[in-house]
């Protein structure tokens, strides 16, 4: 999962190819133009990374950006605009077979896959790219498979530790992966980068990153770091076997490095070449402002509905706090609406009622605090008075020192202090952040964090914030909640392999949870993103709030 | 025998110094509340995962330990973890860094090029700017041409580079386009495009800099042409032109040479906000984001290459003061 969140989609479908062809359709802020794919130009995208490592062990790419141009993995998702973002089958024919109570995944390749060098893309492939995340020399990638395969845990990857025993490949298109325990979410799981095929003749773990085998539309053509990522056409890439790229452009160029604020510039300037580019960072507030006054930049800015949930986190294990009335008060307290200021307003972000965030299928929308945007102070000063917290109530809340999150954190004691509760604000850089709010001690009483699964489950949403395994060590259970009855219903909905019925439990969690307020959600926070005029197909839908590269195409 | 000495003496000092910006910059960062094994720690970051990955990058060792190891590999070389995927990295390794999957020397080495492009013509740019203000000023002392220049020297000296980065960028790429508003393209690839996408840069630190010549430049000229010798060149009949060009401007050049000479030191390593304004990824765009990525190989090898710079620096200045003073060197 994910603190900041990272991809982006798009989707072309049907009905929006049909109706073609024009600008933004009043209403829809997440929709850029639209229209068939037109075949052939250059898109540029304008990136502030000045390292693009396109290895698969070692992204934590999504789906929909990148390395989803370059490699296939076994599953991928479908995401359009207004509907939740679905797995879908990628390299394999179907998003998997389950057996053995969902501790066994079986998948079949697809008939006729090749590289971009005109080899058979190979169920061994696939079990070597996963072997390979294992190895320390190639850590940094996403690895939810590691602690799932039967003797993930002690693996050390193919170069010193042989192969994996619980990766079985039968014949050259099927893999079967056996796990420790039924995973209902699996299929999702199998969608991200470490289960793209890598062939282990090309393997150079120093080097592999700079050009992988591609096994997506396109290739590697020039890869120079901290300037240019370009990107060319695959020729044995075969749409017919894939169901979401629509490979559009001949070529797409990465300039790397670009400053956020003269990219923004660049993209509201759309002058020459820059027609063809998009930004692939959020558009800075001042250009937000810049942008809102001009009408034709207006029209190329595209908002998601929803990104990350932005949540104020209760240590449920100090002092007060531990006490759920007090809990309940500081969720009556919060004036949301402030918050929502803080963020820029709207355009920055919904207020939140649930922990499952909107685009994630299966998610019920409720509200089991209903204060209004900003906030019940009287039911919050009734229930501190009922907790013996009427007064002097004082609590410290760790923020990260950047502008937004100060911002955030004088929002929520401004609200706060209208019940009568004390915030003192405590603030550090990133990482002693992460350091001081995942580690083992927990010295805080409240901390602000934003959240986006890297994959669109609800599991994404619940288990790693909210399971009690994932207190200190690094987890991201920040409220140090632990009750039992919610894990055990985390436990059984992550066992589910019947998406609806895992859903259902899903949604389930989330309220249960929610009665023992252990944190108040605050927003589910929107990115924006700007384009040039000659983009075309351009969206952000609600799951991930990040435009998607795999449907992008130019008008020309 | 003498020189020999003195320059046996100088390289002695120069890795005196250099051992302990490097011992210095390790301790700070150990002193830091911040693991750099988190970021290459892949997610969920178990502490399992933690724990391979501080092994690996060797970041589970006392801190003088891994200080020894960093020298040790810059004389031999070093690998990290073992087998057919060990990362070797060759002597003179200076680290190597996890983030960027290269070496520390290849990735400076990588970025010198645009790094020294900006500077030097930016440098040479502000020279004469700033020493040709300077001098018009102390010469034209007192005239609208002296307060002109140095209301436009105040300017400079107090604009932000990153505002005025910006500004230009608005104005000469944007509004007027006149110029590229960003990027870099190689002096090897094409050396009309490559000026032409330096023209900016350059001009954006040379305004700035050149102001602080200007008025350095001004005041040593002042005080030059208050001098016994200049009245008795002036004495002798000689030209304007001659006893401010031949006899003022040598013995002004002295702490203007001095300032160049360190100033040009700190630009080679690194235009920190001019890279990043006009989005070229020179050694300080290299320097942001290794600290901003925790990349402790990468920060102590800019800065060890920095200070390298600005000790080689005070080193050519030294040189200089006797070709422009032969008293110097008397």
């Amino acid at each position: 999962m994910k603190r900041h969140g990272v991809t982006g989609v798009v989707a072309v479908t049907a009905a929006l190819a049909l109706a073609a062809c024009n600008a933004n359709p009043s209403g829809t802020a997440s929709a850029g133009p639209t229209g068939a794919v037109t075949k052939g130009g250059t898109l540029t995208i304008l990136t502030a990374s000045t390292n693009l490592n396109l290895d698969p062990a070692k992204s934590q790419n999504l789906a929909t950006t990148t390395l989803g141009l370059v490699l296939r993995r076994l599953t991928t998702w479908d995401i359009q605009p207004g509907k939740p973002a679905t797995v879908v089958p990628d390299l394999a024919t179907t998003t998997g077979t389950s057996s053995d109570g969902g501790k066994t995944w079986t998948y079949q390749l697809k008939d006729g896959l090749k590289y971009a060098d005109g080899t058979p893309i190979t169920a061994q492939d696939v079990k070597y790219g996963v072997e390979r995340s294992f190895a320390p020399e190639l850590s940094g990638g996403l690895g939810y498979h590691k602690g799932l395969l039967v003797g993930g845990d002690a693996y050390k990857g193919p170069y010193t530790g042989g192969d994996l025993a619980s990766i079985a490949t039968p014949d050259s298109r099927t893999i079967v992966f056996h796990l420790n325990k039924s995973y209902g979410d699996w299929p999702w799981i199998v969608s991200t980068p470490a289960f793209a095929p890598v062939p282990k003749a090309k393997d150079d773990p120093q080097k592999y990153g700079n050009d992988p085998v591609a096994s997506g539309p396109y290739q590697v053509d020039v890869n120079q770091q901290g300037s240019v990522l370009r990107l060319k056409r695959n020729p044995y890439w075969d749409a017919k076997t894939d169901s979401v790229r629509t490979a559009g452009p001949d070529q797409i160029v990465f300039q790397l490095g670009q400053d956020t604020t003269v990219q923004a510039q660049r993209l509201i300037a759309d002058s020459g070449k820059d027609k063809d580019a998009f930004g692939a960072g959020f558009v800075p507030p001042a250009q937000l402002v810049q942008i809102e006054q001009n009408p034709t930049a207006k029209s190329r800015l595209v908002t998601s509905d929803s990104g990350a949930l932005e949540f104020l986190a209760l240590n449920t294990t100090r002092g007060a706090l531990s006490d759920l009335r007090v809990r309940q008060a500081v969720e009556y307290a919060v004036d949301k609406k402030s918050v929502q200021v803080a963020a820029g307003g709207p355009i920055g972000g919904d207020l939140a009622t649930t922990l499952i965030t909107p685009g994630i299928a299966g998610r019920v929308d409720y509200d089991l605090y209903p204060a209004g945007p900003d906030g019940d102070v009287a039911k919050a000063k009734q229930l501190l008075a009922a907790s013996g917290h009427a007064t002097g109530l004082k609590l410290t809340l760790l923020v990260q020192d950047d502008d937004l999150n100060l911002a955030y954190a004088q929002a929520v004691q401004q609200g706060l202090q209208r019940a009568g509760i004390t915030v003192t604000i405590k603030s550090e850089d990133e990482d002693a952040w992460v350091a001081d709010a995942t580690g083992d001690k927990g010295d805080y009483d409240l901390t602000i964090a934003d959240w986006q699964p890297d994959f669109p489950s609800a599991n994404g949403n619940i288990e790693p914030l909210f399971g009690s395994s994932e207190i200190g060590g690094g987890g991201f259970n920040l409220s140090r909640y632990s009750q039992s009855q919610a894990d055990g219903l985390i436990q059984q909905a992550t066992g589910e392999t019947d998406p609806a019925k895992a859903q259902a439990l899903w949604a389930q969690a989330d309220k249960r949870i929610m009665q023992d307020a252990p944190v108040v959600p605050l927003l589910y926070t929107k990115n924006s993103f700007l384009h040039g005029s000659d983009v075309q197909n351009f969206f952000v839908a609600s799951f991930p709030a990040y435009p998607n590269y795999l449907k992008v195409s130019l008008t020309k | 025998m003498r020189t020999a000495r003195f320059i046996a003496g100088r390289l002695l000092s120069m890795v005196l110094v250099l051992l302990i910006v490097s011992a210095l910059t390790y301790l700070v960062f150990f002193l830091l509340p911040s693991d750099p094994a988190q970021l290459s720690c892949g997610k969920p970051c178990t502490p399992q995962n933690l724990a391979i990955a501080r092994s690996f990058m060797g970041y589970d060792e006392p801190v003088w330990r891994q200080y020894l190891a960093f020298l040790e590999g810059i004389v031999r070389g070093r690998s990290y973890g073992t087998g057919p995927a060990a990362i070797h990295c060759a002597a003179p390794c200076f680290g190597y860094s996890f983030q960027l999957a290269a070496p520390v020397t290849q990735l400076i080495l990588s970025r010198i090029p645009v790094t020294f492009s900006i500077a030097i013509g930016a440098a040479v740019l502000w020279l004469l700017l700033g020493v040709a203000a300077g001098v018009s000023s102390a010469v034209k002392r007192g005239t609208l041409v002296d307060r002109a220049a140095m209301a436009l020297a105040v300017g400079g000296v107090s604009a932000p580079a990153y505002l005025v980065g910006l500004l230009a960028i608005l104005l000469f790429g944007f509004t007027l386009n006149m110029v590229p508003v960003n990027g870099y393209v190689a002096l090897t690839e094409n050396p009309v495009q490559w000026a032409w996408h330096l023209v900016l840069p350059w001009c954006v630190l040379a305004v700035m800099s050149a102001a602080v010549y200007a008025r350095l430049t001004r005041a040593q000229m002042l005080d030059v042409l208050g001098e016994d010798y200049i009245r008795t060149a002036r004495a002798k009949g000689l030209r304007e032109w001659r006893i401010v060009g031949r006899h003022g401007l040598r013995n002004v050049l002295i702490p203007v040479v001095t300032l160049f000479g360190l100033d040009l030191g700190q630009l080679l390593g690194g235009a920190v906000i001019t890279e990043r304004v006009f989005s070229m990824q020179g050694l300080g765009a290299l320097l942001i984001d290794a600290v901003g990525n925790l990349d402790l190989p990468l920060i102590v090898g800019i800065t060890l290459f920095s200070a390298f710079l600005i000790i080689l620096a005070n080193a050519a200045v030294d040189l200089l003061y006797g070709a422009i003073d032969p008293r110097a060197t008397a």
